[in-house]
This record gives structure tokens, C-alpha cells and sequence, in this order.
């Protein structure tokens, strides 16, 4: 089937182009609920736990700062610097296998930090389901576009499914394939419009979302690891005469 | 080549040291990875428009979508002025990162613009 359908007029009025639109204004929407809704989070510091949670990551990001920059500080320095950190018996690091189990069970049983990740996820899946349902109820049962590559009929299932014409070209895909691209491609435009990474980006937000359960007990251990195998080479031993030769070429 | 140069305008040097071992400010990487992404994005955006007005159709479209990558990447080596290394630390990123990121851009895009002025 090489012939060219030419389509209505009226579905590049009243359909790609509403829909886009309504699917920039809906991540726009979102980004703005997204900074509202951090922004009514104040810190709680009632909650022992989470204090516990907050040093924890604070001794974190300590030991990966040490691991970073080990070679500009004098051996002495940072061998004492990781004493300090893996020491067995009260380095900071250093959390007994029992004490492990227990931070682990009481974080997620903590039903702040519940509430938290379920809002997060609920506040990207409501709008996309939304979406759909709508696209679904009034979009169907056309051709909405073409896409100008072509593909195999195994996906003919999945892109033309109002379309009930099975000699129809795959190329020509209903409403519902159009929504599925826009999803995917709005992304690029909205990091270009809403300036920094914003909460659009799936993949990212499930990345955050299975790191914050095992912070405690698996990242210390990590660091603890990572930090005692860093082999110290002193990278600064030619320091003086290196400024030496700068002054040297600065004044003459 | 004024929006291109403009969005590149904020790069700046990440590696300031000479001396053996090689020291990277992360502030200043992330911000020239960062300038990468938007560079990217952008063109894929305007790549694509561009494939659907001429009418680019299957295999081409793929074709001019790495063209424009590749334009791309020439002229972020330009904007650096060919001393890669004293901004991003390997050559890998500044000509590879944001590829697949922008192919869905890029087709929708095409898909927008092709359908647009071809199957009005």
C-alpha cells in the first residue's frame, strides 16, 4: 500500500494539536504543583529517626568527599582521616549487623516517609492515567497521523488501535500512539522550557525513589568499603617547585 | 549560529590545573554537561522540523537526524576551541551524551512536521 491517505484538515486542528497542547500545559502543571508541594514540606525535627537519617547521610557524603580528594592531603592526614571513619570498633561508618535490621524495618514503617514517596508517585501517575482515559474516550476510532518511518506489522496491534481496517498502512497510527509520543518526546522540550531537571523524567524519580529505603545500613557499608581500598598516592610532591616556576615566569 | 553560540556562552573551564593528575571542578562539569544537554535538545527539536518540512521519510530521517548530531558535536568542539579535555573529561561525553535523549524529541517532532505540511 504505497498511496498517500490525505487526511481531514479538521484532525490536525482539533486533535494533534490540542492534544499537544494540553500535554505541555499538564507538565507545566505539574512542575509548579511539584515546587509547591516541596515547599510546604518544613524539616521535622521532632522525628528522632529521621535525625538519625539525616547524620547518617551526612557521614555519606563526609566519606565521599574523603575518597574524592584522598590524594591532595599528606598520607598521614588521610590514613588518619579513614581511622577515623572505618575504625571497628567506633568509627563513624561502622554499624553492627543486628543494629542494620533495625534501621532498615523502622524506616519503612515510618509513615512520613510513606506518605512522601506515595505523593511523588501519585502526583506523576494521576495526570499520565487522566490523560489517557480522556485521549481513549474522545480520540478514537481514527487516523489521527502518519509517522513517516515505517514499521513492521507486529506493531500495527499497538499503534492503530481504534483503527478497525487491517489493510491500512502501519504508518497511519491513531490518537492514541500520537499521545504515547508525545509522552516520550515533550520531555526534551520541557527541560529546555523549565530550566532545571524537573519531575517529568520517570526514570530518574524511580532511581531516587529504590535508593531511599536502603540508605542507612548498605550505603554506609558501601562507603566503609570504598574508602578502604583507596590506594593514596601523594599527588602534590613537586608542589614548591611547581610554584616556583610559576612566579619564576610571572616576574620575569 | 547565534542560538547556538548563545547557549554555549556559560561554558566554562573545569580543569585548571597543570599538573599530572587532572582536577575537575564538578560544578563547573556538570554545568558544561548540562550546557551539552540543552545544546542537543535544541537541535533535535529544529532537526526535526526541518526532517518533516523537506519530507524525509524512513531510513533518511534517521540518516539526517545523526547528521544534526553530528553538526552538533562539531560545533560544541569549536565552542570549546578544540581543547576538549580542559572541559569535559572525556571525549566520550561531549560528542555522544545526549544522542538517545534526543531521538524522541527529533520524532515527534518529524511526526509533527511531516504530518502537518504533507497530509494537510
Amino acid at each position: 500500500m504505497a498511496e498517500d491517505l490525505v487526511l481531514d484538515t479538521a484532525i490536525r486542528d482539533w486533535v494533534l494539536i490540542p492534544l499537544s497542547v494540553v500535554m505541555v500545559l499538564i507538565g507545566i502543571l505539574r512542575y509548579f504543583v511539584s515546587k509547591l508541594m516541596r515547599s510546604f514540606q518544613t524539616p521535622d525535627p521532632k522525628i528522632v529517626k529521621e535525625g538519625h537519617f539525616l547524620f547518617c547521610r551526612q557521614v555519606i557524603v563526609r566519606a565521599r568527599n574523603l575518597r574524592a580528594a584522598a590524594n591532595f592531603i599528606t598520607p598521614k592526614s588521610f590514613r588518619s582521616r579513614r581511622v577515623y571513619f572505618s575504625n571497628e570498633e567506633n568509627g563513624l561508618l561502622f554499624v553492627p549487623k543486628g543494629q542494620a535490621q533495625n534501621l532498615q524495618a523502622q524506616m519503612f514503617s515510618d509513615p512520613n516517609m510513606a506518605m512522601d514517596m506515595m505523593k511523588k508517585n501519585l502526583s506523576m501517575i494521576i495526570p499520565q492515567t487522566l490523560t489517557f482515559a480522556w485521549v481513549n474516550f474522545f480520540f478514537s476510532g481514527f487516523v489521527a497521523a502518519k509517522i513517516p518511518f515505517p514499521l513492521t506489522q507486529r506493531f500495527r496491534s499497538m499503534l492503530q488501535n481504534g483503527i478497525d481496517l487491517s489493510t491500512v498502512d502501519v504508518s497511519y497510527v491513531s490518537s492514541r500512539s500520537w499521545y504515547f509520543l508525545n509522552l516520550f518526546g515533550l520531555r526534551g522540550l520541557f527541560s529546555l522550557i523549565l530550566g532545571e531537571e524537573n519531575a517529568t523524567d520517570d526514570t530518574q524519580r524511580m532511581m531516587q525513589m529504590s535508593g531511599f529505603g536502603f540508605d542507612p545500613s548498605k550505603s554506609l557499608s558501601a562507603e566503609k568499603d570504598g574508602l578502604d581500598i583507596v590506594q593514596h598516592e601523594w599527588a602534590l610532591p613537586k608542589f614548591e617547585h611547581r610554584a616556583e616556576a610559576v612566579l619564576k615566569k610571572l616576574v620575569s | 549560529m547565534a542560538g547556538h553560540s548563545d547557549s554555549s556562552s556559560s561554558e566554562k573551564k573545569s580543569n585548571e590545573a597543570m599538573n599530572d593528575v587532572p582536577v575537575f571542578s564538578a560544578e563547573n562539569m556538570q554545568n558544561n554537561m548540562k550546557v551539552i544537554y540543552y545544546s542537543r535538545t535544541f537541535m533535535s527539536i529544529i532537526g526535526g522540523v526541518i526532517a518533516g518540512i523537506l519530507g524525509f521519510t524512513g531510513f533518511m530521517g534517521f540518516v539526517f537526524y545523526f547528521l544534526v548530531m553530528t553538526i552538533t558535536s562539531i560545533g560544541l568542539i569549536a565552542r570549546a576551541k578544540f581543547s576538549v579535555h580542559s572541559y569535559v573529561d572525556s571525549w566520550n561525553r561531549i560528542i555522544l551524551d545526549g544522542f538517545m535523549g534526543g531521538l524522541m524529541s527529533f520524532v515527534l517532532f518529524w511526526t509533527f512536521a511531516y504530518d502537518i505540511v504533507h497530509i494537510f
